[in-house]
C-alpha cells in the first residue's frame, strides 16, 4: 500500500478550479443582495470635525450609511486594543474606514460614499520609523497608555512593542574580536498581493449571521464579529468559499463585521468586493518595512563571537498581530548561527500608514536579507569564502540558540551543502554573473486544532475540519493522512472545511500550521474510527484486534489474507448500530525549553519549535550599466522535517522562491510625504511574471522532528521566501562590488550603489 | 461604468460623419487605453462612443510604392509578425513586440497607440526615425502630418476635433540601413519604457555612417529626436567609441522627470546607455548582422 | 442607454441589452453567470479575466462588451467538452499547476491561445505567452511544465 508520501496526489479541489466552476466569494450572489462600499480617510492623519451623511443617504438606491456611532463601542486588537471598526475622532492612515454604504448597485454605493461630507483638521503625518521614535515626535495614538493590552507587550508612546534578546557580553566580545563589521540596511513596505482581492457577504437568519468571507482565519473572523458587534460567537458562522490566495494578507479579522452590520441594518444580504487599489491601502497585514543596524565581531578563523543589532519595524497605524514581530525579527537578526554573545534591541514604531501584520514568514525575508548580506561582508572582512563562514557557524544538533534552546536533530548544515552543490558553487561564470547564498530559519507553531472523521454506510467518508485551504493544498492533502490510518484511498474521502459551525477550532492558514496541527487532529480522529472498525472486525473475523490490519480497503488478519472483510461491509454494519465517528484535537507537541532570562518583551518567539532551515543559492546576472538584474537559476534546499506531500511541498518552494525574488527585485511601496502609497496598483507594484521566474531545483533534507507534526514534519508554507532576497543581494554585490542596502534592490538602487551615487 | 451612446459605423465615412455630428464623441478600437483609464478613474467614459474595431480595410500592413502602409486598426501582434515590417522596418517590430502583454498586443492597435500620445509609447520612436507620416481623415478630406507633429504633449494630439487617424505611411529606409528600438525595462513582460530609444543607421559602401536618426522615448513630454546624436554619427565609422560618443550627447533632447518608476537622474544616465544600445544594434543590423527581434530582449538586462 | 446585442459565448448565443460602458468581464460574470473569468486588478495587469475573442487572448476587464457582439467568445467554462477535461486542464492537475486556482482560468485561456497558434512551443515561448497572467502561488514552474505536457506537438 503506497504511503502518503509515495502516492501521486491530485488535489480534490483541482477540477473545480480548472473548469472555472468553483466559486470564490465574489462569485456568490444572494437574492436581494446589496453592495457595500467604504468611505476612507481623506488624510493619513487628521481629527474628524464632522461627518454629514445626509446627501449620501438621500441618493436613490442607498439603503444604509453607517459610521462609528452606529456600531457598539468596542476597541479590539489581538495584542493591543487600539482599533475600532470605524474611525473614531481621529483617522490614522489613508485606508481607515470612516463610513460604510449599502446600496442596490456597486456604482450607487461608490457614488454615495463620495457624497459623504467629512470635515477634518489635519495632523502631522508620521511616516518615518526613526523619526517616530524620536523624543517629541507626534503621537500616532495620544491615548496609547489607556489601551487594554497583553501585559507581555512593552509599549511606550509610538513604540508599540519593544523586545530585546541578550546573551553573554557583547561589548567585551566585540572588543576582543579580530574584525568588527557594522552595517545598516533598510527594507521598504511590501505586500502579500494574493490575486483574489478581499470579499465578504453577510446574511442574517434570525439572530444568527453567516458571513462568506475570503479569510484565511475563519475562527478569528468569527471572534472579531462577535466581539465588535457584541453577539455570542455561536451566533456567527464564517464560511470560506474557494480562497484565491492569502499569504497572510487575509490573516486577520477584516471586514466581516462591517458587512454583517450593514446586513443587519438593511435586512438584506450585503456584499463587499475590494478593488486592487483598496487591496493595497486598506486592509492591515501588509509586510512591514525595517531599519536594521547590525554589528558583528568575528575571529580570523571564522568563528562569530558577537552580534549586536538595533531594529525598528514599521507597525503602521494600528497593532494587528505585529507586536510579536520585534522579538521574531531579533531572532532572525541573529540567524541560524552559533553566536555566544548577542544583544539585539527591536522596536515596533507606529506610523500613519497601512497597518502591518503577518505576511508569509513575517519579519524574516527582510531581516534575513540584511543578515545574510552582512554575513558576506563579515566573510570579506576576514578574507574567507562566504559559504565557508556559514559552514563554520551554522547551527547543528545540540547547539544552543541565543535564547538557550538546545537544538534537536536538524538538517541546517546539510541544506547548505545541498544547495551549493545543486547550483554548482565555484564554477566559472561570465563576469556579469555570480552565485549568492542565503541561509534562513523559521519556527513551526504548535497549537490546538480540531477535526472529525466519519464513514458513511457505503464506506465513503468525510473529513470535517476547521482548517482553511488557502491554495497550498495542505487541507486537500488531509485525506492522504486519514486514508493511511484506515487502509483506504484518499479519494474515498470528501472534505468539509473552513466552516466554523462544522469543524473544530483551527488557527487558519497561517504560521504554516495546517498540516502541523490539523494533520495531527485528523490522524487522531482517524484513529478513533480505526479503533471502531477494528472492534467490528474482531466480531466479523473472530480474531483479536491486535492481529487485524486495515489494508487496501480490507480488514484482514495479519498473515492470513483470506480471512478478511471489506471495510465497506463493516461500514454497512455500523450504519445500523453505532455510527463510525471519530474526533481529534491533536495536542500540540511540547515546546522545547528555553532560558530567555536576559530578554525583554517576550511574546513566545524566543522558542523556535521544530525549526525549519532553508538555504537558497541563486545565480544572478547584473547589467551593470542599468542595474537591471535577472535571476537565472535558483537551488533551494529545505529541511522541513519530513515531506508528506511532495507536489504540495515543491509548490510551496517554487512559489515562495518567486515571491522572494519579487521582494528582492521590485516589490516595494513608495510612500509619499502625505503618508499615502504612491504605487497601490500592479502597474507600478511589479510582481514577477512567468517570463521572469527562473528554473528552480529543489533538494529536501530529511530531518524528522521529535517535536513536529505528523511523522516529524515541520511547517513548509512560509520558509520558502525567507533566504531568497539575501542570496540575491549577495550575488549582486559580487558582480558589482557594491552592496545594496535598500530593499527592494531595484535597478536604480543597484546602479546607484555600483556607481557610488545616492539612490 | 455606465455609458451613453454606443455607435458602430459600418464604414469610415459613416464613422467620420458620426464624429462630426456628436460633440465629445470618442473613438474606441481595442479599448486598451480608454477602458483601462476609465476603470482607474483617470478619465470618464465619453458620452458617445464610436466603435471602429470592425471597419473594413483599416488593418492592412503592406507595401505601397516602396513605403510601408499600416492601417490604424493593425494590431501590435500583426505588426510584430509581419515579415515585411521585421525585414525592412525592424525597429517597429522591436517595439510592437513588447507593448504590454500578449493580450494587449492582440487587441491594441497602432492607431490607438498614436492617438493616446503617451510619452512612453513604444512605437513612437521607431516611427519618428523612419520619418513616418500619419494620415488624418475628416469629412472634409484628408491630410498627412509627420508623426512628430501629431503629438502636442502627454495625452494630447494635434488632430482636429472630428479628425481620425486612419493609417501611417512609413518611407523605406535607404539601402544599407538597419534600425532598432530598445527600452529600459525592469521585468520581462507587461512593461512600459522607463526610457527608450530608436535608431535608424544607414551605412555607406565604405562602412561609414551615411545617415542616422535617433529618437527618444519617455524623456520628454513627447517623443523627440536628438539632433546632436544624429550629427555626431553622420560621417563617422560606427565603432564602439563613436557610438558611445554619439549617445553621450542625446541629452540635448532629453529632460526626464522623476516618478515612481525612476528618478530624473537615473533616467538621464540611462537614456545615454539605451540610446547607445539602440544605435549599436541598428548599426550592426545595417552591416548585415541578424540580431533577433525584439532587440530589448537581446541586448538588455532582461535578455 | 441600452443597446441590443448578441454575445456568443462557448457556442451559446445570448441576446442582451447593455449599457455602452459595460465591460465584457462584468457581463460574463453578471448577466451570463460565467464566473470563471475573475477580476483581480484595476488596470489590466493580472490576466485573471482573460478570455478568447475569435481565438485571441483578451483582457475582458478592459474590453467593452458591445464590441464583442458577433464574435466567438471562449471562456474557461468552454474548454472541457462533453464532461471531458481539455488536455490543458488535465495537465494542470497532473503537474500540480493549480494552487489557489484564481489565476488558473486566465492561465488556461492564454495557454490555449498559444497552443492553437504554436502547437510545439519551447519553454521560453510558453513563459512569454503567459507573461500577461500573474500567479502568486506557484512560481510558474509547474504551470509551464503543464503547458508543455499538454502541447499537441510534444
Amino acid at each position: 500500500m503506497a504511503t502518503a508520501a509515495e502516492t501521486k496526489f491530485i488535489r480534490p479541489d483541482g477540477k473545480d478550479k480548472v473548469t472555472g466552476l468553483g466559486r470564490y466569494t465574489a462569485d456568490l450572489t444572494m437574492t436581494g443582495m446589496l453592495h457595500a462600499c467604504f468611505r476612507y480617510a481623506d488624510h493619513a492623519h487628521a481629527r474628524i470635525r464632522s461627518i454629514d451623511t445626509a446627501r449620501a443617504r438621500a441618493l436613490p438606491g442607498v439603503f444604509c450609511v453607517m459610521t462609528d456611532k452606529d456600531v457598539p463601542d468596542v476597541r479590539y486588537g489581538p495584542f493591543v486594543e487600539d482599533r475600532t471598526l470605524f474611525a473614531r475622532d481621529i483617522v490614522r492612515y489613508e485606508g481607515e474606514v470612516v463610513a460604510a454604504v449599502a446600496a442596490t448597485t456597486p456604482e450607487i454605493a461608490r457614488e454615495a460614499a463620495a457624497l459623504i461630507e467629512v470635515e477634518y483638521e489635519e495632523l502631522p503625518v508620521v511616516s518615518d520609523v526613526e523619526a517616530a521614535l524620536e523624543d517629541g515626535a507626534p503621537l500616532v495614538h495620544e491615548g496609547w497608555s489607556g489601551y487594554l493590552a497583553s501585559d507581555d507587550v512593552v509599549r511606550k508612546g509610538n513604540d508599540a512593542s519593544r523586545s530585546t534578546i541578550v546573551k553573554g557580553d557583547v561589548d567585551a566580545a566585540l572588543a576582543s574580536a579580530d574584525a568588527v563589521v557594522k552595517e545598516r540596511y533598510v527594507a521598504d513596505m511590501s505586500h502579500a498581493v494574493p490575486i483574489e482581492p478581499h470579499a465578504a457577504i453577510a446574511q442574517w437568519q434570525g439572530d444568527r449571521v453567516t458571513v462568506w468571507s475570503s479569510t484565511q482565519v475563519p475562527y478569528i473572523a468569527r471572534s472579531g464579529v462577535a466581539t465588535t458587534l457584541q453577539i455570542p460567537e455561536g451566533h456567527v458562522r464564517i464560511i470560506v468559499p474557494h480562497l484565491g490566495g492569502g499569504f497572510g494578507g487575509k490573516c486577520e479579522f477584516h471586514y466581516e463585521a462591517h458587512v454583517a452590520a450593514l446586513a443587519r441594518a438593511t435586512d438584506r444580504p450585503v456584499r463587499l468586493v475590494f478593488s486592487r487599489s483598496e487591496e493595497f491601502f486598506a486592509p492591515d497585514h501588509r509586510r512591514e518595512g525595517q531599519v536594521l543596524e547590525l554589528e558583528t565581531g568575528v575571529m580570523k578563523d571564522g568563528t562569530i563571537v558577537a552580534r549586536r543589532g538595533r531594529l525598528i519595524l514599521d507597525n503602521g497605524a494600528y497593532s494587528a498581530d505585529a507586536p510579536f514581530f520585534p522579538q521574531l525579527a531579533a531572532m532572525h537578526a541573529i540567524g541560524p548561527y552559533r553566536i555566544p554573545n548577542v544583544s539585539v534591541d527591536a522596536s515596533l514604531a507606529y506610523t500613519n500608514t497601512t497597518p502591518s501584520g503577518s505576511v508569509r514568514a513575517p519579519t524574516a525575508p527582510q531581516a534575513c536579507w540584511a543578515v545574510e548580506q552582512h554575513m558576506d561582508s563579515v566573510a570579506a572582512a576576514i578574507g574567507m569564502d562566504p559559504v565557508e563562514l556559514r559552514r563554520r557557524n551554522i547551527l547543528k544538533e545540540g547547539d544552543t540558540t541565543a535564547t538557550n534552546q538546545v537544538l534537536e536533530p536538524i538538517g541546517a548544515a546539510e541544506t547548505l551543502e545541498r544547495a551549493v552543490e545543486l547550483i554548482g558553487y565555484g564554477k566559472d561564470l561570465p563576469e556579469d554573473e555570480a552565485i549568492g547564498v542565503g541561509v534562513g530559519w523559521w519556527p513551526s507553531f504548535g497549537g490546538p486544532s480540531g477535526a472529525f472523521v466519519k464513514l458513511n454506510g457505503d464506506g465513503s467518508g468525510t473529513i470535517i475540519t476547521g482548517a482553511q485551504e488557502c491554495g497550498t493544498g495542505a487541507v486537500m492533502a488531509l485525506p492522504l493522512l486519514v486514508a493511511e490510518e484506515l487502509g483506504m484511498r484518499p479519494q474515498d474521502f470528501s472534505i468539509l472545511a473552513q466552516d466554523t459551525d462544522a469543524g473544530g477550532w483551527d488557527a487558519g492558514a497561517s504560521g504554516s500550521q495546517t498540516t502541523f496541527n490539523n494533520g495531527r487532529a485528523v490522524i487522531e480522529a482517524a484513529r478513533e474510527v480505526r479503533a471502531q472498525l477494528l472492534e467490528l472486525a474482531e466480531e466479523e473475523l473472530e480474531a483479536s484486534r491486535e492481529d487485524i490490519e486495515l489494508v487496501d480497503g480490507m480488514a484482514r488478519v495479519k498473515g492470513s489474507p483470506t480471512k478478511s472483510v471489506p471495510i465497506t461491509k463493516l461500514a454497512e454494519t455500523a450504519q445500523g448500530d453505532r455510527l463510525l465517528l471519530g474526533k481529534g484535537s491533536g495536542s500540540p507537541p511540547p515546546a522545547p525549553d528555553v532560558d530567555a532570562s536576559g530578554c525583554t518583551g517576550r511574546l513566545g518567539m524566543e522558542t523556535f519549535a521544530a525549526p525549519t532551515f532553508i538555504t537558497h543559492a541563486v545565480r544572478v546576472r547584473v547589467d551593470r550599466e542599468t542595474g537591471v538584474c535577472r535571476v537565472l537559476e535558483v537551488a533551494a534546499s529545505h529541511d522541513c522535517g519530513v515531506i508528506l506531500n511532495p507536489v504540495g511541498a515543491e509548490g510551496q518552494v517554487e512559489g515562495g522562491v518567486v515571491m522572494g525574488i519579487g521582494m528582492a527585485m521590485l516589490e516595494g511601496s513608495i510612500i509619499g510625504e502625505d503618508g499615502r502609497q504612491r504605487n497601490p496598483h500592479l502597474l507600478d507594484y511589479k510582481l514577477q511574471t512567468s517570463a521572469d521566474a527562473p528554473p528552480i531545483s529543489i533538494a529536501f533534507v530529511d530531518a524528522p522532528s521529535p517535536y513536529g507534526g505528523p511523522k516529524g514534519s515541520k511547517g513548509t508554507g512560509e520558509p520558502p521566501c525567507v533566504p531568497t532576497p539575501g542570496a540575491i543581494g549577495n550575488a549582486i554585490a559580487q558582480v558589482t562590488g557594491a552592496r545594496v542596502h535598500q530593499l527592494p534592490m531595484t535597478p536604480e538602487r543597484v546602479w546607484a550603489a555600483a556607481h557610488g551615487v545616492e539612490a | 461604468m455606465s455609458g451613453g451612446t454606443y455607435l458602430e459605423p459600418a464604414s469610415l465615412d459613416e464613422a467620420l460623419a458620426l464624429l462630426a455630428e456628436h460633440d465629445g464623441a470618442a473613438l474606441v478600437a481595442g479599448g486598451t487605453d480608454l477602458v483601462v483609464g476609465t476603470r482607474q478613474g483617470k478619465r470618464t467614459l465619453p458620452e458617445t462612443l464610436v466603435a471602429i474595431h470592425r471597419l473594413p480595410d483599416l488593418d492592412g500592413i503592406g507595401e505601397d510604392g516602396g513605403a510601408l502602409a499600416i492601417g490604424a486598426l493593425a494590431t501590435h501582434d500583426a505588426i510584430e509578425r509581419s515579415e515585411l515590417v521585421r525585414g525592412r522596418w525592424t525597429a517597429l517590430a522591436d517595439a510592437s513586440a513588447i507593448v504590454g502583454s500578449p493580450a494587449t498586443r492582440h487587441v491594441g492597435t497602432l492607431g490607438g497607440n498614436l492617438a493616446n500620445a503617451s510619452p512612453a509609447m513604444e512605437t513612437g520612436a521607431p516611427l519618428v526615425v523612419f520619418g513616418a507620416e500619419v494620415e488624418l481623415r475628416s469629412p472634409g478630406g484628408s491630410r498627412a502630418v509627420p508623426v512628430e507633429s501629431l503629438w502636442a504633449g502627454p495625452g494630447r494630439t494635434t488632430a482636429a476635433p472630428g479628425e481620425m487617424i486612419t493609417g501611417v505611411r512609413v518611407p523605406a529606409p535607404a539601402e544599407g540601413s538597419g534600425s532598432a528600438y530598445v527600452r529600459l525595462e525592469y521585468r520581462r513582460s507587461m512593461e512600459i519604457a522607463v526610457v527608450g530609444a530608436a535608431a535608424l543607421v544607414t551605412l555607406a559602401g565604405d562602412g561609414t555612417v551615411a545617415g542616422a536618426r535617433v529618437a527618444l522615448t519617455a524623456v520628454a513630454p513627447t517623443i523627440v529626436r536628438s539632433a546632436a546624436a544624429e550629427a555626431a554619427l553622420a560621417g563617422s565609422t560606427p565603432t564602439a567609441e563613436a557610438i558611445a560618443a554619439a549617445a553621450a550627447v542625446v541629452h540635448d533632447a532629453a529632460a526626464p522627470i522623476s516618478d515612481v518608476r525612476g528618478s530624473g537622474a537615473y533616467r538621464k544616465a540611462m537614456i545615454e546607455v539605451i540610446a547607445r544600445r539602440a544605435i549599436d544594434v541598428a548599426a550592426r543590423r545595417a552591416a548585415g548582422e541578424g540580431i533577433p527581434i525584439p532587440a530589448t530582449m537581446t541586448v538588455g538586462g532582461t535578455r | 442607454m441600452s443597446h441590443t446585442c448578441t454575445l456568443k459565448v462557448n457556442g451559446i448565443a445570448y441576446p442582451l441589452e447593455l449599457d455602452a460602458g459595460r465591460t465584457l468581464l462584468t457581463v460574463l460574470r453578471g448577466e451570463l453567470g460565467l464566473t470563471g473569468a475573475k477580476e483581480g486588478c484595476d488596470d489590466s495587469e493580472c490576466g485573471a479575466c482573460m478570455v478568447l475573442v475569435d481565438g485571441r487572448p483578451v483582457n475582458s476587464c478592459s474590453y467593452l462588451a458591445l464590441q464583442a457582439d458577433g464574435r466567438e467568445i471562449t471562456t474557461v467554462e468552454g474548454l472541457a467538452k462533453n464532461g471531458e477535461l481539455h488536455p490543458l486542464q488535465a495537465a494542470f492537475l497532473d503537474e500540480g499547476g493549480v494552487q489557489c486556482g484564481f489565476c488558473t482560468p486566465g492561465m488556461l485561456i492564454s495557454a490555449e491561445a498559444l497552443l492553437r497558434r504554436n502547437p510545439d512551443p519551447t519553454e521560453e515561448e510558453v513563459r512569454l505567452a503567459l507573461g500577461g497572467n500573474l500567479c502568486r502561488c506557484t512560481g510558474y514552474q509547474k504551470i509551464a511544465r503543464a503547458v508543455l505536457a499538454a502541447a499537441p506537438g510534444s
